[in-house]
């Protein structure tokens, strides 16, 4: 059976949705501290299980006590702020200048997106790393969906089979890393998805107009202002995620503009997206708010285990 | 409202830079400190001490170290660091200024 400590000590990890560096040296510093407080009591005669139970209970319950080391560490500086952002800005200033149908530059800035992404992912998923991530996904997502409206035959079958597994193996597993980080930056990551998708069916992905080329920029050119806003909209919204300090309020800030900005990208658009779009928009809705509802799931598990705990 | 909880709460970062600007110390040997020299006065909430210290390190006031006991086990000390210095100094004269201006109103007879 477990004793007191392990227990203090696995609960306060699971609480703490922070770099793992920071959370293993936390946690062993509190260990220290138990070890300390125990050992005190020892000496003066009570029980090692007794000790390790008062000193646990001094120390105060483990989830306020990660609570309090998250606020410490939850609110980036300006620099990382920004730095969390700049794919959105990347994204905004790339339509802003008329520059997306200049292919040398899109390649640029998508060769900087995956070896950014690809850097962040091998140091430690640091929280600046997830919105880059989001875009490095785009591609693969998007070539998936763009297979679906290709012509339809034997070539195409073969295709459609390895590639929509595959990619929907590698979506899984980045979103599953992710969320064993945190499940807030699983959020953050998908953020440019739905806003991405709502553009996607507001300019025709998906109608029969949508392989003439010439159709689909004019209708596109009308939309930039558009475009450059709903991103610049995402960025500040990541950068108020990064800025503010309480984890409620950094998923009130980051959920609420993106439906919001999603929704507003397909109203704009008269509704235009069909059905079919909506219910695809609902689905990368869903999945953008999934992580933060299992985030609140397992805060409601800790609250009524707390409770329970502290009734005893 | 707690009164002294709350003046406490209000000081713990100067409370905490003047110990380890006394001595390079850790976790649990600050608890026993500020409670030996408050003569038990200063109750700590044991938990709340390293949100506290570690947001002193995050704002660059005090920097933790892992070292070695002659025991054989490790704790984390902290050190103070020169913008901690100096953010110590301001405080203790912004203190000693407010608990003068109180003391003159409070007891006049004693100035």
């Amino acid at each position: 059976m477990k004793n007191s400590v392990s227990r203090y000590l696995n609960s306060f990890r699971a609480s703490l949705k922070i770099d793992s560096d920071i959370k293993d040296s936390v946690a062993q510093e509190l260990y220290t501290h138990l070890e300390d407080r125990s050992q005190e009591l020892k000496e003066k005669g009570v029980s090692k299980e007794e000790a390790d139970k008062i000193a646990t209970q001094v120390l105060g319950p483990p989830e306020l006590v990660a609570q309090q080391v998250y606020e410490t560490y939850a609110q980036g500086n300006w620099q990382e702020a920004l730095f969390t952002a700049l794919p959105h800005f990347l994204v905004a200033l790339l339509f802003a200048s008329y520059y997306w149908q200049n292919v040398f530059c899109v390649s640029i800035i998508l060769m900087a997106t995956v070896g950014i992404a690809i850097y962040g992912w091998h140091k430690g998923k640091p929280r600046w790393l997830f919105p880059w991530l989001g875009y490095y996904l785009l591609p693969v997502i998007v070539t998936g969906i763009l297979l679906i409206y290709l012509p339809q035959g034997w070539g195409w079958a073969v295709a459609a089979l390895i590639y929509i597994p595959l990619a929907l193996a590698v979506i899984i597993y980045i979103v599953m890393q992710t969320a064993r980080r945190d499940w807030l930056y699983a959020s953050l990551m998908l953020a440019p998805i739905p806003v991405i998708f709502s553009w996607l069916l507001s300019l025709g992905v998906g109608n029969e107009f949508f392989l003439l080329e010439n159709v689909w920029i004019a209708e596109l050119q009308t939309k930039i202002p558009w475009i450059v806003i709903s991103f610049l909209a995402l960025a500040a919204a990541t950068i108020s995620f990064i800025r503010i300090k309480r984890r409620r309020y950094k998923i009130i800030g980051l959920l609420i503009p993106t439906i919001a900005i999603s929704i507003s990208v397909a109203l704009v658009n008269r509704g235009g997206i069909g059905p079919w779009g909506w219910l695809l928009l609902l689905s990368c809705l869903v999945a953008f708010v999934t992580p933060n509802w299992i985030q609140s799931k397992g805060y409601k598990y800790l609250e009524i285990k707390f409770a329970s705990d502290s009734t005893r | 409202m707690n009164y002294g909880r709350e003046l406490l709460k209000g000081n713990t970062d100067s409370l905490l830079l003047c110990l380890i600007n006394a001595r390079p110390t850790y976790g649990y040997q600050i608890v026993k400190e500020l409670e030996k020299r408050s003569d038990g006065y200063f109750q700590f909430k044991e938990g709340t001490l390293y949100p506290a210290l570690h947001r002193l390190e995050k704002d660059n006031l005090i920097k933790g170290k892992w070292q070695m006991l002659p025991n054989g086990q490790q704790r984390r000390y902290y050190y103070i660091t020169k913008k901690g210095q100096q953010a110590l100094a301001k405080r203790l004269a912004i203190w000693q200024d407010f608990s003068a201006a109180v003391r003159a109103i409070i007891q006049p007879e004693s100035i």
